[in-house]
């Protein structure tokens, strides 16, 4: 980016009254945060206070163990560690399928290249919602129902991870791999030593961006999943509260704790996260 | 990027035969990812195109029956209903999130101080499961539940959100709202911190307001931007499958059944796999026009 002066962002200056400013977008934060702070709030109280009128913000009496009774209901301790599995997995195989493949069509020359990255990008049209039911016959024929891999591999190529790895390594200096290659060093290797290391922040980016995808996998998994030894947490939560009876603390309980490891990644790494939302509407 | 280009084909046509042999690495790196986008995501979607034109419930083979499977779509009030469905779902979800993303990111670049804390706030509803989001939603539309709870305090009698077609539908689309206009708001907000302060100096010359600076500055220079969001979201909303199939799942009477989870009925419910793949395909068509803006977008070299 150059240094051309901005007009937004830097030290801006009062042009709309700042009061009215403020205002509203205190308004929008209580419209964004309200809904997660009172379900976290009402995982505490008891199911006597939970729908008391008037509003009681502050649980009181303050009742932790629909925590431990929900976690004891089902087998959500398993179902959080295969989402884990689930959600690791298919976020290192893009890191290095995406950045492998963004090396490639960004630093070779080669016949199809073109076609190939347009491929690659004209697969953005092929969401899951639209290929379903297709996908599911193509997994079946492989017999990889109820199976990690039926769940994974699927999702290890992400057109959008090619797209931003490549945009990130064209502007790497084509001088630096040819320096490398000099040296006498092995293609795999320039990637994985030079390259990689160059694209760091590119690939934090792009960790978030598939693990939050992975973690939050819904619809898949519910079709390609029956057996409950696979069963991931978001599949696990919304048979929860299909199941009539289930009181809504511990429902509430067990979707905070769902809700916690993404939330506490989001606060400590928001700037990668703006970053690859940021580049997938421009160009970076 | 097209001064490297030029450079790089440059150097393939004086190239050595070494040069070439290098390049010939390009096809290895990119082979992990042809070959899963070739077998999860084209061979599918090939598998479907011949799949609608067949009869197949699973279990017993596929039979050839022409066109059949596309006319009687046309004729299936259920998912004729689901396509109105779905259309007044992108276009009550979509319009409200570009008014209310941009509103946001203007808001928060405007700000004197706090803009990016209060984006981070605002941002939290974008990294929830569309399971957690349903959790809430359902907690706070209940009956006895926060939203009627307030609305009691204003006098206003309890409305039954998820269980009239109307107020359901309504529902939906606030809760799209809710997850989309932050998501947005990040990209629109990008946008303007890139914007270069002389286009202002300029105008301050020309004598502008906040007002006229805003429908003759800001919004002309946006206008890629706006476009891009314009497209992903219709995307995304055309798309939109979880919330409500764990909200209500698509009901009262159809009344929120969305044209994806019409298709996850039909092939998973119902085992119409070649009526499934028809749907697929017509809906892979409508998103084909958006995503082809999106792409041309996102190629175009001199952004």
């Amino acid at each position: 980016m150059t240094t051309a002066r901005l007009y937004f962002g830097r030290r801006a200056r009062a042009s709309l009254p700042q009061l009215l400013i403020y205002l509203l977008l205190i308004v929008a934060a209580l419209w964004a945060i309200i809904p997660v702070v009172w379900m976290i709030l009402s995982s505490f109280k008891t199911m006597n206070t939970i729908f008391r009128v008037p509003l009681q913000w502050i649980p009181k009496p303050f009742y932790w163990k629909s925590y431990p009774e929900a976690w004891a209901q089902r087998n959500f301790a398993h179902y959080f560690l295969n989402s884990a599995i689930i959600a690791v997995t298919i976020t290192v195989g893009n890191l290095f399928v995406c950045a492998m493949a963004g090396y490639g069509l960004a630093k070779y020359r080669f016949r199809g290249r073109n076609f190939l990255f347009l491929a690659v990008l004209s697969t953005l049209m092929l969401p899951l919602e639209v290929t379903m039911v297709p996908l599911f016959l193509v997994v079946k024929v492989l017999h990889w129902q109820n199976t990690f891999a039926g769940i994974i591999v699927p999702f290890l190529a992400d057109p959008f991870g090619v797209f931003l790895m490549r945009q990130y390594i064209l502007d790497l200096p084509d001088d630096l791999i040819e320096a490398a290659r000099i040296d006498g060093m092995h293609e795999f290797g320039i990637f994985s030593k030079i390259v990689l290391p160059l694209v760091k922040p590119a690939l934090t980016a792009l960790a978030i961006f598939i693990f939050r995808e992975a973690w939050n996998l819904y619809i898949w998994p519910l079709i390609i999943i029956t057996s409950e030894s696979l069963r991931p947490l978001t599949v696990g939560i919304a048979l929860f509260m299909s199941n009539y009876g289930t009181d809504w603390n511990q429902l509430l309980a067990i979707a905070t704790i769902a809700m916690l490891p993404m939330v506490v990644i989001f606060l400590m790494l928001q700037r990668y996260f703006v970053r690859g939302i940021v580049l997938s509407g421009m160009k970076g | 990027m097209e001064a490297i280009e030029n450079t790089n084909r440059r150097k393939t046509r004086s190239g050595s035969g070494l040069t070439r042999r290098i390049n010939r690495w390009g096809y290895f790196f990119v082979l992990p990812t042809i070959v899963i986008l070739l077998v999860f995501r084209f061979l599918p979607m090939l598998s479907a195109a011949y799949l609608s034109i067949t009869k197949y419930d699973l279990f017993t083979a596929p039979k050839l029956i022409g066109l059949g499977n596309y006319v009687a779509l046309f004729q299936d009030q259920v998912f004729l209903q689901s396509v109105r469905v779905s259309a007044i779902y992108v276009v009550g979800s979509v319009v409200p999130v570009w008014i209310v993303s941009l509103l946001l990111a203007m808001l928060t670049v405007k700000a004197v101080r706090f803009g990016n804390a209060f984006r981070t706030v605002i941002f939290i509803p974008v990294v929830l499961a569309p399971v957690v989001v349903a959790v809430l939603w359902r907690f706070l539309y209940f009956e006895a539940g926060m939203v009627n709870t307030m609305l009691g305090y204003v006098g206003i009698p309890s409305v039954p959100w998820l269980t009239t077609p109307t107020t359901a539908m309504i529902s939906i689309i606030l809760i799209g709202i809710w997850r989309a206009a932050p998501y947005f708001m990040v990209i629109f907000t990008a946008g303007l911190q890139a914007i270069p302060i002389e286009y202002y100096e300029a105008g301050r010359i020309d004598g502008t307001n906040p007002w006229t600076e805003f429908w003759h500055i800001t919004l002309p220079i946006l206008k890629p931007i706006i476009l891009l969001v314009v497209v992903i979201s219709v995307i995304t909303a055309l798309k939109v499958f979880a919330v409500p199939q764990l909200m209500t799942d698509g009901g009262p009477a159809g009344a929120t059944e969305v044209v994806p989870l019409h298709i996850y009925k039909t092939g998973f419910e119902f085992f119409k796999m070649g009526q499934a793949s028809a749907m697929s395909i017509l809906l892979f068509v409508v998103m084909m026009i958006f995503s082809i803006a999106q792409v041309r977008i996102l190629s175009e070299p001199n952004r």
